[in-house]
């Protein structure tokens, strides 16, 4: 996947169809968009609380379920405080 | 490196398996196929809600609902040592794949040189078809491989 060869060894956003959001590093895809994420940490927002990261190790998440991925600026996010960050959590997405 | 040679490599080793539907499965893989249906043992499955749990000796789950599976993270070095070692096996022994494969001088042509006498061996007299003799037909791949 051509698109994905950029992300390789970086940083990844991972929005799955439940809307839940998983950060981590990419380590290997296919055609299907099947991805292998290192130090995973899914970032579980709410809207009267900060972010709560919970670690999950090593993923591999098949592409059905995939909504979106996006690289991360390391710098950039590692300066954010997400201890400070709220907002409502994405909906699931109905297909 | 790609998914499934992840997911083999786990073959034997302790992961979780969520479905698409939120019913996640820890066991032990014991195979998985092309398409990532997997089958596991010692199985313990919890309800979507998270509020119950059943135990089972050996299931088979298809892959195509699976959501996502949790694995060990040493695999992921395992299955990169795996890969190279394969890789390094595929240079020895593939060394000389895709040459020309030229052929050797005398050999390959379509049959022998005229002898005299022997008229009437098989199709062509002598002198016809054994012209060529000796040069060789060996076109891309036709030779023995150059190790």
């Amino acid at each position: 996947m051509a698109a994905l060869d950029g992300f390789r060894d970086q940083l990844v956003q991972v929005v799955l169809y439940d809307g839940r959001v998983i950060v981590g590093k990419l380590k290997g895809n296919d055609n299907f968009c099947n991805l292998i994420l290192s130090d995973s940490v899914e970032r579980e927002y709410s809207s009267d609380k900060g972010v709560e990261m919970i670690p999950l190790g090593l993923y591999m998440i098949k592409g059905d379920n995939i909504a979106l991925i996006g690289q991360v600026d390391e710098d950039k996010d590692g300066s954010l405080d997400y201890s400070e960050v709220m907002a409502e959590p994405l909906a699931e997405i109905r297909y | 490196m790609l998914p499934l040679a992840l997911l083999s490599a786990a073959q034997g080793k302790p992961m979780l398996v969520e479905l698409k539907n939120g019913v996640t499965f820890n066991g032990h893989l014991v195979d998985c196929d092309n398409f990532m249906n997997v089958t596991l043992r010692e199985v313990y499955q919890t309800s979507a809600d998270g509020e119950r749990f059943w135990k089972m000796k050996e299931m088979f789950i298809k892959g195509n609902v699976i959501k996502y599976f949790r694995i060990a993270d040493a695999i992921l070095d395992q299955a990169a040592e795996e890969q190279e070692k394969n890789r390094a096996l595929g240079r020895q022994r593939g060394g000389g794949r895709g040459g020309r494969g030229g052929g050797m001088p005398g050999r390959g042509g379509r049959g022998g040189p005229p002898r005299g006498g022997q008229a009437g061996r098989g199709r062509g007299g002598p002198g016809m078809r054994g012209a060529r003799g000796g040069a060789g037909a060996g076109g891309p791949g036709a030779g023995p491989r150059q190790a």
